[in-house]
């Protein structure tokens, strides 16, 4: 009986440990098939496809890329940053005050507040009516405002913030009001020290959302200046993939000109380029922060 | 004469009420002018969906058309059932393995000693949560482009006819799913793995001592146990079964029109509509949309309400 139970043990054993093996190839195959790519050279890639290992070794594709389109590279990396920066800070500014202001039990309409936030989440108006706001009255055409503002708030980060602070006793902020502290002192000297695992974990979020949009991009930007790094790889792709499916004439793609296969994958390694350096470091606070927001109280 | 002092009184407690917490009322006011400007306001522009919008007479001069444009959608051509379906076949698919992939990953996480390659494992999964559906797209390129992607170079190796994946719209479907459970699985199994890092552990050592093996342990203590999460996710995710994700698949296939009519959902009709068939039309769209999300969140969430002890979504 005990051996047939350790051999039930041993057999399920083995398959957690290949499932979980071959699932971590599989997440990150793809990448190391792009990094690969991306350093071989364009003749090799043409001659024998991609390829797990790096084919005749060379720098060649990301020197070109810089010495061709190294201004308009960088341009939109100094904007996608600044984007990003500029972004997480107002989005986490007004994000931790309304979630603060909230989870103080003696704001009388504080269940109001919290519906006007969740009745967005339950009925929208659709793209639509949004875009022509934002093109017609708001004048987000074009305009850097149109990569910031329409993501700023998320109502679903707002709750996640909340069940951080609504752990706060809230005693606290009764001895700082008899020490004569405002509603607004107890937010930044009480409230926020309190929580920086949760603000951690939502300034990565907002930070990986601006860093990964482009759907701003492509509702408002048509001018190149205003690329952010994800629509031009965005850009790049749909060329291809539209002259891939073979519907445009040939002599329409004939005006498009393809970037090399090299070119396409380093943009890409160029695009994730920050996400791959910063992973290390932030996805321990990323993993707590899930945690310790799924499980409530 | 009371009830005019009761409302004099309510509207001065609401007054009083404003001034006494002044501070954090401002404090909320730019969260809300967001809401409002994005969120609010564009309920006006739903009155496009029921006129034949035209800029020059704006959304409330132009002409009103009543249900035209959705009868259009509906009768006009089999596209409204065609992006209906596609949207409900994908999101399903998603949910089921979604459900299935995470769970798996969780449990045999849990089972696994080594701590090194517990930790691998994990940084590997996680990782393409932290990629941008342009970034997936990249990377299905490269493994479906015709003349250089890795699937067609293996199938010439081992004698087959290369596939010209990207003019095949059978195939899409598949690719696109798989993509998402790829990007999601190591992010939800977190959350799995937060519910079971809150399992009374005395309940498996009496399981042990009585005998019970690892996967009998599985079946009938962690599974059972993991329920009640699983149902509010998946519930959650039902509600918004009309939501199709518009960068996954734009990300993916882009405006390639040989594959649209297999991977087109509603999100992705409404934007490219918007460019040929007019705004009051893809508006009509939208709503539907919306409609149908609103039933059924609304529906989700009162099957929540019932398993979660009476807190749900709102």
């Amino acid at each position: 009986m005990k051996i047939k139970r350790s051999y039930s043990d041993r057999v399920l054993k083995t398959i957690a440990y290949s499932f979980m093996g071959l699932f971590a190839i599989i997440c990150l195959y793809p990448l190391i098939l792009t990094l690969s790519v991306s350093l071989s050279s364009e003749r090799e890639v043409a001659l024998q496809g991609y390829s797990i290992f790096p084919q005749g070794f060379s720098f060649n594709t990301y020197i070109y890329i810089f010495a061709h389109s190294g201004m308009k590279i960088l341009k939109s990396y100094g904007l996608t940053i600044f984007v990003t920066v500029v972004g997480t800070l107002g989005a986490l500014l007004i994000t931790t005050m309304i979630s603060y202001a909230i989870s103080i039990k003696a704001l009388r309409y504080r269940n109001m507040i919290a519906f006007i936030c969740n009745f967005t989440i339950i009925f929208s108006a659709g793209l639509i009516p949004w875009y022509i706001m934002c093109v017609r009255y708001y004048n987000l055409r074009n305009s850097v405002f149109a990569l910031i503002i329409p993501s700023i708030f998320s109502v679903w980060n707002m709750f996640l913030l909340r069940t951080y602070f609504s752990h706060i006793p809230q005693s606290l902020y009764e001895a700082a009001k008899i020490d004569g502290a405002n509603y607004f002192e107890m937010y930044y000297k009480i409230a926020l020290p309190l929580c920086k695992t949760g603000i951690l974990t939502v300034g990565l979020m907002y930070a990986l959302q601006y860093w990964n949009d482009w759907w701003n991009a492509l509702m408002f930007i048509n001018d190149k200046k205003l690329f952010t790094l994800q629509f031009y790889l965005y850009n790049i792709l749909s060329n291809v993939n539209a002259i891939s499916s073979g519907v445009v004439p040939s002599g329409a793609a004939a005006n498009i000109t393809l970037p090399a296969e090299t070119v396409k994958m380093a943009v890409t390694v160029i695009t994730i380029g920050p996400i791959i350096f910063l992973y290390p470091f932030v996805q321990k606070f990323f993993i707590n922060g899930i945690m310790t927001g799924a499980v409530k109280e | 004469m009371r009830v005019i002092r009761d409302s004099i009184r309510k509207k001065s407690g609401f007054m009083k009420e404003l001034k006494q917490h002044r501070i954090l009322y401002l404090m909320c006011l730019p969260a809300l002018i967001v809401l409002i400007l994005f969120c609010y306001i564009p309920f006006t522009g739903i009155w496009m969906a029921f006129t034949d919008f035209n800029v020059v007479d704006g959304i409330f001069g132009s002409k009103f058309v009543g249900f035209d444009n959705f009868t259009y959608f509906f009768n006009g051509n089999s596209t409204a059932w065609r992006v209906t379906f596609n949207t409900l076949i994908i999101n399903l698919f998603c949910i089921l393995f979604g459900l299935i992939v995470p769970i798996s990953i969780a449990i045999f996480f849990n089972e696994m000693k080594g701590k090194l390659f517990k930790k691998i494992t994990q940084s590997a999964m996680f990782f393409p949560y932290f990629l941008s559906w342009v970034v997936v797209g990249a990377i299905i390129y490269g493994f479906f482009a015709t003349d250089v992607g890795l699937v067609n170079r293996v199938r010439e190796t081992l004698g087959y006819e290369p596939i010209s994946w990207y003019a095949s719209p059978q195939y899409w479907k598949g690719i696109i799913i798989f993509a998402n459970v790829w990007k999601w699985s190591g992010y939800n199994s977190i959350i799995y793995m937060a519910a079971m890092s809150s399992f009374d552990v005395s309940l498996f050592e009496a399981a042990e001592i009585d005998g019970a093996n690892k996967l009998q342990r599985i079946c009938y203590l962690t599974l059972p146990m993991l329920k009640s999460t699983a149902v509010v996710l998946v519930l959650l995710s039902v509600g918004r079964i009309f939501y199709g994700d518009f960068g996954m698949i734009y990300g993916i296939v882009g405006n390639n029109p040989s594959l649209s009519d297999a991977v087109s959902v509603i999100d992705t009709y409404v934007y490219s509509s918007m460019k040929t068939l007019g705004f009051s039309y893809s508006t009509a769209i939208g709503l539907y949309q919306s409609i149908m999300g609103l039933i059924l969140v609304t529906l989700a969430n009162k099957f929540v309400k019932k398993i979660n002890d009476g807190e749900g979504l709102f």
